[in-house]
């Protein structure tokens, strides 16, 4: 655990963090990661001091991505948040920014719920109630799906295989988006891999540390962390498709709860994309792709950059005869999770993607491949383009 | 992570400029980078040789050549070589629409910030001291809320320094930023990058320049590593636009690095973030791959040649601890005495190279590290930059030289 401790004195003040910090790049109001991390770390330990600009930060990690020295500036950011928030009371928007997997279960508790809060929502844009709580009518909230990722992968018959991989699907996928869990375990099943689920996984986390619920998200971090050792003491690996749940899981739990376990699970836990890399490697993906004759352009979310893996989905795409992909190399999309929901945040997040989205009006593809959920729907609204996980190009190549 | 030609492992000037030598021999090279490098901070220019063994400026950086110690890396490589990095990374400067100007048998003294003179070899286009040569008048802009450039104090030292030939006349230029933060240079030229910062920009200048004369300001004439503003602006002002060296957050360097990544981008090489290296395979003098580590796992990497450009002591290539210096993913031998207080000569301005900075691994004429012997201990691996023993570059003034050149002549060995 030593490996991991959170020491701001490691930071020399180089300002790289400063240079590829994007939301310094869009607004003045916040002060930079370097100067809201570990240099103000060393006096808030001496004494609380309340700073707005705090708040600006959208942990998207491009500071840790920079930072030659290691230093956790995004963590040291959010702890900090936390510590302030702690003292207010929280806003109605954070709580409901924060718990999507509770407005997702409250919704698929009765049937038609989900298409009754969806309308809600839709309703909630139109007349303005959104922004007067906090959350803009303007961003792309997703819509929660009739049936969660979780109940239609019950119905699935999948062929038993020896080897099994245990899959944490997180709230993205298994409310909003169960396709890319379902395409997810069709491709395994073509690699001759059978798919758990472990329904008493619950919420990564990552929503909540955002917005300062940590003891809630330390709870989650215990009990996710309780299952997943369960699952790795039988010998399967871990995979996420959501590169934030894989950072989570893996990384934040060490910086911000320190728990032991993690460190040993981390061991064993992959995103899909590098799961696939990783069998390419060893010469046993199943390369029989129908061929695609289609170009596309890749967005490397952040957090999946922060996890110093490379762009897998780069190695493995390329592979289906006919697809071009080109990564689109255009930095940060802006949403960061829930940030650009906020409407104090909107349109700080769209001043940061404008760089991504040109890229991708230049590049005039009319689908961009992203590995994270909630960049997808930035991309969506931002360069009017469709999305896509590269689980769901395999599968359309395995023709299943 | 497999089929790898070159694994490079460091993600500034050294270690880029070394994947674009090798992408460019047509091999397939791998980039593991850990931070952002420290072009990022850099000024973006080239210092090759300022000064010489006696603290003295030299005429030009061809000129101190030949006195340079045996040790020296530049001896090693030889100016042949010296010569062929700096044109090949002027060659992809010119392609990419971003010309470095300048040859090693031109000092180049550059403006700083505090209105001195340092001495260079390759500069942008907007960092050509000769443009104050070309007028009678050159005015200094600061900026009202930027604390690392006083015009006044700029103004009045280059006055010192060229006397009354020309005139220097201090502006300030209002930025009119409502929203509170310590503003830096990059916060100017973001600033500067929008039309209504142009246009802005323009009209406080437009009544107080006049044609024909040169305007100097902090480095800040917009991010993007392209001419397009600084041309439209002296086609609108009918005057030069110089920038000087400046504090980090460096927007000269910045470029710098936009540049060379957008070269690497289109000769295909990947640069994984990241990906601190820890630890090598290596058997019998053979390096088979290199590991990295992460709070997951640790990943291996295999090459078939491996170039080492992880930053020395400042950037972690190498680790003082007390009494020596370590190297840690091959655990090459280090020099170091092992009395730490004869590191270093107490005398901080002394007008002697240093021995702290001087310390570092030795290698052939390959790059190739070597024993204090003179055994090469590894085939295929290759230190370059500022891993490199036998030069103190902020002495020389020789840190950006040293990194292309070492770069050069390792990716040409391999």
């Amino acid at each position: 655990m030593k490996k991991h401790r959170i020491n701001p004195d490691r930071c020399t003040a180089c300002t790289s963090c400063i240079a590829q910090c994007p939301v310094t790049a869009a607004t003045r109001k916040f002060r930079g990661p370097k100067m809201m991390g570990p240099a103000l770390e060393r006096m808030r330990l001496a004494q609380d001091d309340e700073d707005p600009s705090l708040d600006y930060c959208s942990n998207c990690k491009n500071c840790d991505i920079s930072c030659p020295f290691g230093v956790p500036v995004s963590t040291l950011n959010m702890l900090a948040r936390a510590k302030q928030y702690q003292k207010k009371n929280q806003r109605l928007r954070d709580n409901i920014l924060s718990h999507g997997e509770k407005m997702a279960k409250l919704s698929s508790a009765i049937p038609g719920m989900a298409a009754a809060t969806n309308f809600g929502m839709t309703i909630g844009r139109k007349s303005g109630l959104l922004d007067l709580i906090g959350i803009s009518g303007k961003a792309p909230l997703p819509a929660y799906h009739a049936n969660s990722f979780v109940k239609q992968f019950k119905k699935l018959k999948q062929q038993s295989f020896p080897d099994k991989v245990v899959f944490f699907p997180g709230c993205f996928i298994n409310y909003n988006d169960p396709q890319v869990g379902l395409d997810f375990v069709a491709v395994m099943q073509k690699n001759n891999i059978e798919v758990i689920v472990d329904e008493d996984f619950v919420c990564c986390g990552s929503p909540l540390v955002v917005n300062g619920y940590l003891d809630e998200a330390h709870e989650n971090a215990v009990k996710n962390t309780g299952l997943i050792s369960k699952w790795i003491a039988e010998s399967y690996p871990i995979i996420t498709c959501c590169t934030s749940c894989g950072l989570m899981l893996k990384q934040e739990y060490q910086e911000l709860f320190g728990l032991e376990a993690v460190q040993e699970n981390a061991r064993h836990m992959y995103d899909s994309m590098e799961f696939l890399a990783l069998l390419q490697d060893e010469g046993r993906l199943n390369t029989d792709f129908s061929p695609v004759d289609a170009e596309y352009l890749y967005h490397a979310p952040c957090h999946l950059r922060a996890q110093g893996m490379g762009l897998p989905a780069l190695e493995v795409l390329p592979l289906i005869p006919g697809l071009k992909i080109a990564n689109a190399d255009a930095g940060c999309c802006g949403i960061s999770g829930n940030y650009g929901f906020k409407a104090d945040k909107y349109d700080i997040a769209m001043a940061v993607g404008q760089n991504l989205f040109d890229t991708i009006t230049e590049a005039d593809v009319d689908t961009v491949v992203c590995d994270c959920g909630t960049c997808r729907l930035q991309i969506t609204h931002g360069a009017r383009v469709k999305t896509v996980h590269p689980v769901s190009l395999l599968r359309q190549a395995y023709r299943v | 992570m497999k089929n790898n030609d070159v694994i490079v492992v460091g993600g500034g000037l050294a270690g880029l400029f070394a994947a674009a030598v090798a992408a460019g021999q047509g091999r397939k090279v791998k980039v593991l980078a850990y931070g952002a490098g420290a072009m990022n901070i850099g000024g973006g220019i080239i210092d090759v040789l300022g000064y010489g063994n006696d603290a003295r400026p030299l005429a030009s950086p061809a000129a101190g050549l030949e006195q340079l110690p045996p040790e020296h890396p530049y001896r090693k490589i030889g100016k042949q070589a010296l010569v062929a990095a700096l044109t090949f990374f002027q060659q992809i400067a010119l392609a990419e629409g971003y010309e470095y100007i300048g040859g090693i048998d031109q000092m180049q003294w550059l403006p700083t910030a505090a209105g001195t003179l340092k001495p260079t070899c390759l500069v942008p286009r907007t960092m050509q001291p000769a443009v104050l040569q070309q007028t009678d008048t050159v005015y200094v802009v600061g900026f009202d809320y930027l604390k690392d450039f006083y015009p006044h104090l700029v103004a009045g030292n280059l006055q010192k320094r060229f006397g009354r030939k020309k005139s220097f006349i201090p502006l300030t230029c209002t930025l009119n930023f409502t929203e509170g933060r310590d503003v830096s240079a990059l916060d100017i030229a973001r600033w500067l990058d929008t039309a209504a910062g142009q246009e802005s920009f323009v009209q406080q200048l437009s009544g107080q320049v006049k044609p024909g004369s040169a305007v100097l300001a902090p480095p800040v004439l917009g991010t993007a590593c392209s001419y397009a503003l600084v041309e439209n602006l002296e086609a609108v002002l009918g005057c030069r636009f110089l920038e000087t060296a400046a504090l980090p957050p460096a927007v000269t360097g910045l470029r710098l690095r936009t540049m060379l990544l957008r070269h690497l981008k289109k000769q295909g090489v990947s640069i994984l973030e990241k990906a601190l290296v820890i630890s090598a395979v290596v058997n019998d003098g053979y390096c088979a791959g290199v590991m990295t580590d992460n709070f997951d796992r640790q990943r291996a990497y295999e090459g078939k040649a491996f170039i080492l450009a992880n930053g020395g002591l400042y950037g972690g290539g190498l680790s003082a601890e007390p009494g020596r210096i370590v190297e840690p993913v091959f655990g090459l031998p280090v020099a170091a005495p092992a009395a730490q207080e004869d590191w270093s000569n107490p005398q901080l301005f002394s007008d002697q190279k240093q021995l702290f900075a001087k310390l570092g691994i030795r290698v052939d004429e390959k790059m190739r590290p070597q024993t204090p012997e003179g055994a090469t201990v590894l085939s295929n691996v290759h230190i370059v930059g500022r891993n490199l023993a036998g030069y103190d570059f902020c002495f020389e003034k020789s840190g950006n030289g040293v990194a292309l050149a070492s770069a050069y002549q390792a990716a040409m060995s391999l």
